[in-house]
């Protein structure tokens, strides 16, 4: 399963170098002819609990779903996230943030996520299916060694409390 | 005191009229006489009561007897009037009453009126010896009298005789117009009296005429009374002469020939009219009269009117002409400039190619014909597109609804044919260095034409796309389809159909035209097309290689080639199987080793059910050697060994289904080599009946096998493509909440249509959502859709 | 009643031998092309790796060009062998 590291830590060292836009631009054609062939095989397997659209009409900005797994306390929550893939995709992976508020241990509260196969463990071979999945169950089983929200690690324990929390914190947060 | 009675008898012979007297000639006066009255009268100091009385009297006699008079021949429609004639008019008087009448009521009418002017200077006369003045003017006392009584039926009357006049004075011309056989004119009845030749009473009729149109031009009253009638009349001439001389003629320009016929012909004879008769030759030296000249304003815009309405009735006829009736067309041009007649020519355009063309008998290569005759065609009429687009948009839309159009489209373009679409494509090189220019409005600003008048501005609007406008005909074409995308898809199976069907196929044609639609419709749509080209070399060289290389079995049982393609370039194929006997089969796999050790890490899938061939029949006495599609070859092959098959045991081991077996069966049933011996149970016949000729067996026929499409056809697909599309559906609701109509249409037509020409209209979506809706699995309001939950 | 068969124009569609059928870097089938290219086959050539996992060979020599340090296998991380038959 894949691992989850700090987006801090990911930003040191030579792995830095994945998400920049290194490649010409003439490769966007082919990054948007994998992309397409993507939606459609998203489209067509129609799997439950994920699916994901492009945004508009560029095909580089797309908007994901994903329900939280069932028996864990983000069960009936459903979550937004923003999927931004570079020219270099899929040699290098896209930035992939929550757009709906989330409390999570690696999730901060910008929406930022910390999984290592979004950061050094990207292979090509990843795509918005297995990224979404690989979120779902991130949520279930969070990686409490390396924390964005210390908060929500240190309350984790405690399943009971942290979903009396986490309703108030979803209440809170109704509108947006 | 002098006499009075004498001087009222004298007065009476001076002017009768004072007496009730209208007569003509009026009795000559002496002198002596004429003082004598003058002198009494002005001595009484009666001349200005005379005078007034003679002004009453004549404004009476015109009123109450003159005019009724005159009108009486008019209205009775009791015997016409027998005029005193010689002989020779006879004939011509019978059929011509209307005509004789006019004459007679002229002549009266003229005679008194020559007595009433004759006042005139008598009364003068008197006046200036008496010092008063006289009001009297006898002819707008006479018009006006004329016309406050004016009877209806009149003018049937000025139209007749003026017709017998202008036939009279257009004798010579119509005679040089139609003395193409003069055996047969000899027969015909003068064109002037429309008496026999040798009756011929043309002359004496001409005299007739010319007097009478003298006394109406003395009198005042051809202009006042005439006017209408001989407008109408007129009109009449001008259509008759555009319907004998123009119609059914289109190559060559008609409006100098009219316009010097209105000038040379009518202006002349209207001038005759109009003044002092003269013989032909002085009247065209003449000046033509202002009177004259009006008409010949109003007679020139109704010749372009009429002309150019007999031109639009046939445009259909000259859109199948052209381009050899570009004369009609650019006289029709000119006469558009002067006449706005676009709306008249967008609706009995558009009615006329409905009712020729767009019905179910006519063939759809023949509808396509017309539609490109007609771009071309109205193209040369109004090269701003606008016309064309209104013509033939009711072209386009049943050409939609046929289902073999794109089909026969790229027949047409890629064969010679009757559209000449593929003279158009190999003009497509030129196009392509004009076509940029079309695209910035503005650098083009000198070649800019403002759009054409008398359109209606909605339609402008609907049809402002420079580009459609500026189109040539091969987009015109496949503009049918709304979307080059689905053409190409179409053109792709075709050419898949071919190359699989004709496998001696002229490659070089091929590769010429796909160059030549790249450089229309760009090279990513034409990718696949390509590709397939490409395996078609490709299989040559293999093929080749593995013959020549002793690659192959030395001995092999028949010599194998095949077309060895790029399944994903491919349209998909039908899902037809055959299963070919072992020791066949084993051909095909030595086949597909020499293939893998030729190519490394790849194999073939064979696809036994398509291809051709060669075999030899050795039956009874008899040998044939054929070509036929593997199934029909793999069925005689197993009457070899056994040479009797129930359908179900033959279909179990070649894998054919029943129904398709039988099918293929009937093809030897038809050479006569397999008869159904009983229900399901086929039979080999080893004899040769009799009125099978074997030495004549066609391809053709195998051909014709062949002819069926290997190739899924499209609309076979269309279900699942709506399957596809609900999935994006699903997809961007769950991601994107809730979206407008044209939102959603736009994200399809992005995202769902990549793979190839899949195309889908606004408003088919519409109908697909209201489905969905209707299925409670969307939800609409606000203008926006949305999931139901 | 002897049926000899002269010659056989026959159709088949070729294929990678490989045990999959997209390249899991580009998601193309194998046999069609990497997203660079337009002709497939020849033009556009699978390759191996030693732990038996294929691509395009346009595609992997690609990913392996973006690592930075070590050259691995996109689908089981083993590092990269081309597989030279």
């Amino acid at each position: 399963m894949a691992q989850n590291i700090s987006p801090e830590q990911s930003g040191a060292g030579g792995s830095s170098k994945h998400n920049d836009d290194s490649l010409p631009i003439k490769d966007n054609h082919a990054v948007s002819k994998r992309l397409h062939k993507e939606l459609m095989n998203l489209m067509m397997a129609n799997e439950k609990g994920i699916s994901a659209f492009p945004d508009g009409e560029n095909i580089f900005k797309w908007v994901g779903t994903i329900a939280g797994p069932i028996n864990t306390v983000y069960s009936s929550q459903t979550y937004r996230l923003s999927l931004d893939f570079p020219n270099s995709y899929p040699y290098a992976a896209p930035v992939v943030k929550f757009l709906t508020p989330c409390f999570h241990p690696n999730v901060d509260l910008q929406g930022a996520i910390c999984l290592d196969i979004l950061k050094d463990k990207w292979s090509a071979l990843y795509d918005v299916r297995t990224i979404l999945l690989s979120i779902q169950s991130l949520l279930g089983e969070p990686n409490n060694e390396s924390p964005l929200n210390a908060q929500a690690a240190m309350m984790w324990n405690d399943q009971n409390e942290y979903k009396k929390y986490l309703d108030a914190f979803y209440e809170k947060h109704k509108d947006t | 005191m002098c006499d009075l009675n004498e001087l009222w008898l004298n007065v009476l012979k001076i002017f009768p009229i004072l007496g009730g007297e209208v007569t003509f000639p009026p009795d000559p006066i002496k002198d002596e006489v004429f003082e004598n009255v003058y002198r009494q009268m002005s001595n009484m100091g009666i001349a200005k009561t005379i005078t007034s009385i003679l002004d009453m009297e004549v404004e009476s006699a015109i009123r109450n007897v003159l005019v009724p008079k005159f009108w009486k021949h008019f209205i009775s429609e009791g015997e016409p009037h027998k005029v005193k004639h010689d002989m020779n008019i006879a004939a011509f008087t019978d059929t011509n009453a209307l005509f004789f009448t006019f004459i007679y009521a002229i002549d009266e009418l003229y005679d008194a009126y020559q007595c009433l002017e004759m006042i005139k200077p008598r009364l003068f006369y008197l006046n200036q010896s008496a010092n008063s003045t006289s009001n009297l003017n006898t002819k707008i006392t006479l018009h006006n009298a004329l016309l406050a009584q004016l009877p209806p039926s009149f003018n049937n009357f000025v139209c007749d005789f003026y017709c017998v006049h202008f036939r009279l004075f257009t004798k010579d011309s119509t005679l040089s117009l139609n003395t193409l056989d003069s055996e047969v004119f000899t027969e015909l009845p003068c064109s002037g009296c429309n008496v026999d030749l040798d009756q011929c009473c043309c002359q004496k009729l001409t005299e007739m005429v010319n007097a009478t149109n003298m006394k109406l031009l003395k009198m005042g009253l051809i202009d006042r009374l005439a006017g209408s009638a001989l407008t109408a009349l007129i009109k009449v001439k001008i259509k008759e002469h555009i319907n004998d001389t123009c119609v059914g003629i289109f190559d060559r320009s008609h409006l100098k020939q009219l316009e010097t016929w209105i000038n040379d012909v009518v202006m002349i004879w209207l001038t005759s009219i109009f003044t002092e008769w003269k013989s032909r030759d002085d009247i065209s030296q003449e000046k033509i009269p202002k009177s004259v000249q009006a008409f010949k304003v109003k007679l020139t815009y109704f010749m372009y009117e009429t002309f150019a309405q007999n031109v639009i009735s046939q445009f259909f006829s000259i859109i199948i002409d052209y381009p050899d009736s570009s004369p009609a067309i650019d006289d029709l041009k000119i006469c558009m400039e002067k006449i706005d007649m676009r709306v008249y020519l967008t609706e009995s355009l558009r009615s006329s190619l409905e009712a020729r063309i767009l019905h179910p008998g006519v063939n759809t290569m023949d509808i396509l014909t017309g539609y490109v005759a007609a771009i071309k065609a109205i193209r040369h009429l109004d090269n701003t597109g606008v016309i064309l687009e209104i013509v033939t948009a009711p072209i386009k839309d049943y050409l939609r609804k046929r289902t073999d159009t794109v089909r026969r489209v790229v027949t047409g373009l890629t064969e010679e044919g009757p559209t000449d679409l593929s003279e158009e494509l190999a003009k497509g090189e030129f196009i392509k260095f004009g076509k940029d220019s079309h695209l910035n409005e503005f650098s083009d600003w000198e070649t800019w034409e403002p759009d054409p008048f008398g359109i209606d501005p909605d339609v402008l609007k609907l049809n402002s796309s420079k580009l459609i406008r500026s189109a040539d005909i091969i987009s015109m074409v496949v503009d049918i389809y709304g979307s080059k995308e689905l053409f190409m898809v179409e053109y792709r199976n075709l050419m898949a159909d071919r190359l699989l069907s004709q496998l001696d196929f002229n490659s070089e044609k091929e590769i010429r035209n796909l160059e030549l639609l790249k450089i229309r419709f760009g090279e990513s749509l034409l990718h696949s097309c390509e590709v397939m080209l490409k395996d078609v070399t490709d299989s040559k060289r293999i093929n080749s290689h593995i013959h020549g290389d002793g690659n192959c079995d030395e001995s092999p049982l028949f010599n194998i080639s095949s077309l060895i393609i790029s399944a994903q370039f491919w349209p998909s194929f039908n899902k037809e199987s055959l299963q070919l006997p072992e020791e066949l089969e084993n051909e095909f796999k030595k086949f597909t080793k020499a293939y893998e050790s030729y190519k490394g890490n790849r194999t073939l899938n064979w696809r036994t059910v398509t291809g051709r061939v060669n075999i030899v029949i050795e039956i009874g006495e008899r040998i044939l050697e054929m070509t036929v599609p593997p199934t029909q070859a793999v069925i005689i092959y197993h009457f070899q060994h056994k040479s009797e098959w129930s359908i179900e045991e033959l279909s179990s081991l070649i894998k054919v289904p029943p129904s398709a077996l039988r099918r293929r069966i009937s093809f030897w049933q038809n050479h006569g080599l397999i008869a159904e011996i009983e229900p399901g149970i086929f039979a080999l016949l080893e004899k040769e009946s009799e009125k099978t000729q074997f030495e004549e067996v066609s391809i053709t026929d195998a051909d014709e096998e062949d002819l069926e499409s290997a190739m899924a056809s499209a609309s076979d697909q269309r279900e699942e493509e709506l399957q596809v599309f609900w999935s994006y559906i699903v997809g961007m609701l769950t991601n994107l909440d809730c979206m407008p109509i044209d939102r959603i249409h736009q994200m399809l037509k992005l995202f769902a249509s990549h793979s190839g020409g899949v195309e889908f209209t606004q408003e088919e979506l519409k109908h697909f959502l209201q489905r969905k809706v209707r299925e409670h699995k969307l939800l609409f309001s606000g203008g926006v859709y949305q999931l139901a939950k | 009643m002897k049926v000899t068969i002269k010659s056989w124009t026959g159709v088949a569609s070729w294929r990678w031998i490989a045990n999959d059928e997209n390249c899991g870097i580009c998601r193309m089938s194998f046999e069609s092309t990497c997203p660079e290219c337009a002709l497939p086959g020849d033009d556009c050539p699978l390759v191996w790796g030693v732990c038996s996992h294929c691509f395009h060979m346009h595609c992997i020599v690609k990913w392996l060009n973006l690592q930075q340090l070590n050259k691995q296998c996109p689908m089981c991380r083993q590092s990269w062998k081309f597989n030279i038959h």
